[in-house]
């Protein structure tokens, strides 16, 4: 019984910590300075080729490719960073 | 001071020449015309007229066809049967998938994926997405499990590098109803993602295998898919991600209640140029643990049996293309070999491999046509007792096919 009671209290101790760890990790989740900088055309050349051909800008509207963004961002798990700089360069592109 | 009068009269001077000039030039001046007030209100009434609104709809979507000519052969105790069939189009991989997409303003996504293909017409998820904050999506409706990469990212035929899917890999059920949260994190130079659904989970059919969940949850137990990603390098050139799912699978009610699954994914994917060559390396390797549990037997259904219910699967696949060849930019070469263990001693034992080639033909980013060859080979390991089919089987496969994103 006692045994199972020091298992239980290292147990929530190690919840406590992993969640402390976790919050102060996606707080502190920062983009370096050389990511930051990153242009749309940088992005766009490195992030869509993970799944698929890279796309052509001519392929779609403005408005389709903010929609197409967002879709995307739902795939591939991009950060929001990245799908605003990507669709800005695929609208500006075209 | 005759000095500074003279610098009088030429100042003087001057300033009258100025004012001349500038009167001479306000005469030159063309009266505004009043009809171009008219043109710029049209113009700008036309492009109020056509200026987006906030919400947007698109379909997009894809579609798949193509030939299948397979050659099986059948061996079972030293005897050999041989069947050979033709499929156009190769109704395995056939589908026409329009993808419906609303955009509710900027914070709502609508996805509707009717599909029709082999099993005729079904949905390939139906879901409402709702960006939350800059790096968090939730999900609800009926959507694709975040359990590996395959299913989510790699599975659609313009995408596929192969005419054929993984075995195994994508045998699993891959879509539920629940709910889910997602997203992309940066850090520092690198990235991670995160994508954790509650859905009703899977079922456990009366052979052990499972099937996709219900719209009604079999049980009412809930099952976690959650999977972890991270791209360790500041150009995303590699992706590696782990996924478990655990949940209960059997129905309320039934010998099955208290069985549970407990499943794991590992995923990699690596794409990088090596000038004049791209590089695209894909896996993915599933494990699949099924609590015990006793089957009807279907020789006799008064008696029951049981196996452990434990499969594998996994495929490594390798694709290059010449990007950097102007001749031969538009070739992509690609391989993959699978693996697919299931169960011995089941209705459906069966320890499996296939080695596919592929050469890819671009006719634009979107659009493939391709032509592939895969040689399979599957040694039962099934029950003799359950009078499941105990021999080998080997086919082989040459596929064209032709693939375009709508």
């Amino acid at each position: 019984m006692k045994k199972y009671k020091t298992i239980q209290r290292l147990s929530a101790v190690l919840i406590i910590v992993a969640a402390v760890i976790t919050i102060t990790s996606i707080n502190g989740c920062a983009p370096s300075k050389a990511v930051a900088a990153k242009t749309g055309v940088q992005l766009w050349s490195e992030n869509c080729q993970r799944c698929h051909n890279t796309p052509s800008p001519s392929t779609f509207s403005p408005e389709m490719w903010e929609t197409v963004g967002m879709h995307m961002q739902t795939r591939a798990l991009l950060t929001e960073d990245e799908r605003k700089k990507i669709v800005e360069f695929l609208k500006s592109s075209r | 001071m005759k000095y500074l009068k003279q610098i009088n009269k030429y100042g003087l001077l001057t300033a009258i020449l100025i004012s001349v000039s500038l009167c001479a030039s306000a005469q030159t001046v063309i009266p505004f015309d009043s009809t171009i007030y008219d043109r710029l209100n049209a113009l700008e009434e036309k492009v109020n007229y056509h200026k987006s609104g906030e919400d947007h709809f698109m379909v997009a979507g894809l579609a798949t066809i193509g030939f299948a000519s397979a050659k099986t052969t059948n061996t079972m105790n030293g005897v050999e049967s041989v069947t050979k069939t033709n499929s156009f189009p190769d109704a395995d991989h056939f589908e026409f998938s329009p993808m419906l997409l609303w955009r509710h303003g900027t914070k709502f996504l609508m996805e509707f994926e009717p599909s029709f293909n082999n099993n005729g017409l079904s949905v390939n998820w139906a879901d409402v997405s709702y960006f939350a904050a800059p790096n968090l999506i939730l999900r609800a409706g009926y959507f694709v499990l975040p359990f590996g990469t395959y299913a989510k990212r790699e599975a659609a035929g313009w995408i596929n590098k192969l005419a054929t899917d993984p075995m195994g890999v994508a045998d699993m059920p891959s879509t539920d109803y629940g709910v889910e949260a997602e997203g992309g994190l940066p850090l520092g130079s690198m990235k991670m993602n995160y994508d954790i659904a509650l859905t009703n989970g899977l079922q456990l059919l009366q052979d052990g295998t499972l099937t996709t969940g219900n719209i009604a949850d079999n049980n009412n137990n809930k099952t976690i898919t959650a999977r972890l990603g991270l791209l360790p390098f500041s150009n995303s050139c590699l992706e590696i991600g782990v996924s478990g799912m655990f949940g209960k699978v059997g129905d309320a009610g039934t010998g099955f209640q208290n069985v549970k699954g407990n499943m794991y994914a590992f995923d990699l994917n690596f794409v990088k140029t090596f000038s004049p060559i791209l590089l695209n390396i894909k896996s993915q390797y599933n494990i699949v643990n099924i609590g015990d549990a006793n089957y009807v037997n279907p020789v006799d259904t008064t008696q029951s049996y049981t196996f452990k219910n434990h499969s594998t699967s996994g495929f490594v696949q390798c694709s290059i293309r010449p990007t950097g060849i102007q001749a031969l930019h538009d070739f992509e070469l690609a391989g993959r070999y699978t693996s697919y263990n299931t169960p011995a001693n089941s209705t459906w034992g069966s320890n499996q491999h296939s080695v596919s080639i592929g050469l890819n033909y671009w006719l634009s980013w979107r659009s493939v046509v391709r032509v592939a060859y895969e040689a399979y080979t599957g040694n039962s390991t099934a029950s003799q007792a359950l009078n499941a089919f105990t021999g080998t089987t080997n086919t082989n496969t040459l596929y064209l096919q032709f693939s375009i994103q709508l």
